[in-house]
């Protein structure tokens, strides 16, 4: 099929999912990635620490963990969909990170986004495809924030890559 | 709708949206980073033009009260977390959409920092534990909290039913601001371009040149 063989115009892609997304605002809430992983994480948390989880009262207060959460499962519908176009397109195969530099800038990474995440109540998703079109007062906070971020973000990474850090 | 109901179809809705991107290879955090390092568009043009859809969309349902916005205060710590964030993506390389995405073409590195964004989310509850800031879902008032720095909640329909102009005049308006961004880059791709071709052109001359100089 043409559409596994080349690479579709991403303009085309988040047209189509910003008709969809209309769809998912009229029916429960626009896309949004953050709330599921935060659940996940609960939910991670509560198999290990059982009932010792009451001691940390963020979840029992903000994010008590549920398996019926919606938006857990858009973040398992994307790693499901992604996969299937990656085999359907033969572009699916094992790719590591070879140096350790990378790894640990991938830590870092993933370990500020979590943690961005939580403090703002949403992530980049809901900024761009959530707040801001519904003009969220939020969205134009996270949008400043994301973008300074960015940018601080690339300055770190100009650096380490002309090797001055 | 029953939660089992709304898990399925924001399945399938997550499906569709991972296949879309994967195939077209669209990326948030290329959206930032590359407009900012490289002065590259194909993503920011994708974004902008998804956030004009979105911005119609919404404004239009929510000017007859219809969809379900989203409703919580926001304040310093909307923008110290996603600036946080900001920082982080362009570290780990992805966003946690892209995380995503590309956990599913088999990068290991991806599904790292996804594990690690979860470890992040872990230690925020912890911090959040011994701090209660910023306030809880139940503590929220929709107003200024000037001791808790937030700003409160607004948006085109709070507007809508101060100002009692309906939402989607000021979607338009917000619309037309990012259309005009959106000319902005295409006016950009377009001098970029022109002045590639004219470093051909040059690059050519020079070349015919010394061939000449040679063959005489």
């Amino acid at each position: 099929m043409e559409f596994f063989r080349k690479t579709l115009d991403p303009i085309i892609a988040l047209a189509a999912i910003a008709v969809l997304d209309i769809f998912m605002f009229l029916l429960m809430g626009a896309w949004t990635v953050g709330g599921g992983e935060t659940m996940m994480t609960g939910l991670m948390a509560q198999a290990v620490l059982g009932d010792e989880l009451n001691r940390i009262p963020f979840w029992s207060v903000v994010f008590p963990p549920h398996a019926d959460y919606w938006k857990i499962y858009i973040s398992l519908g994307m790693l499901f969909g992604a996969f299937v176009g990656a085999v359907a397109s033969k572009e699916f195969y094992w790719r590591v990170p070879r140096h350790l530099s990378e790894w640990v800038l991938i830590t870092i990474g993933g370990l500020l986004m979590g943690f961005g995440i939580r403090l703002a109540y949403i992530c980049n998703v809901s900024t761009f495809f959530g707040l801001m079109p519904e003009m969220n007062l939020g969205g134009y906070l996270a949008m400043s924030g994301i973008i300074a971020g960015a940018w601080v973000g690339s300055l770190i990474y100009k650096k380490l890559l002309e090797g001055d850090v | 709708m029953t939660p089992v109901v709304e898990c399925l179809v924001a399945f399938l809705f997550g499906s569709v949206a991972g296949l879309l991107m994967q195939r077209s290879r669209f990326c948030n955090t290329a959206a930032l980073r590359d407009a900012i390092m490289f002065k590259t568009y194909r993503n920011t043009k994708a974004m902008l033009v998804a956030m004009m859809i979105l911005t119609i969309g919404f404004t239009g349902f929510m000017s007859v009260g219809a969809g379900h916005p989203l409703q919580f205060d926001v304040g310093l710590n909307t923008f110290a977390g996603l600036f946080l964030f900001g920082i982080g993506m362009v570290l780990a390389g992805a966003c946690t959409v892209s995380t995503w995405v590309k956990a599913g073409e088999g990068n290991i590195g991806a599904l790292w920092a996804l594990i690690f964004t979860f470890v992040g989310m872990f230690l925020f509850s912890l911090v959040w534990s011994a701090s209660w800031w910023p306030p809880a879902p139940q503590t929220m008032t929709g107003q200024i909290n000037a001791p808790a720095l937030q700003l409160g909640f607004a948006n085109a329909q709070t507007l809508q039913g101060k100002l009692g102009v309906p939402a989607i005049v000021f979607g338009l308006a917000q619309t037309a601001f990012l259309a005009l961004l959106y000319r902005g880059i295409l006016r950009r791709e377009a001098a970029q371009h022109a002045e590639h071709e004219k470093h051909q052109k040059e690059h050519q001359k020079k070349k015919a040149a010394k061939a000449a100089s040679v063959a005489a």
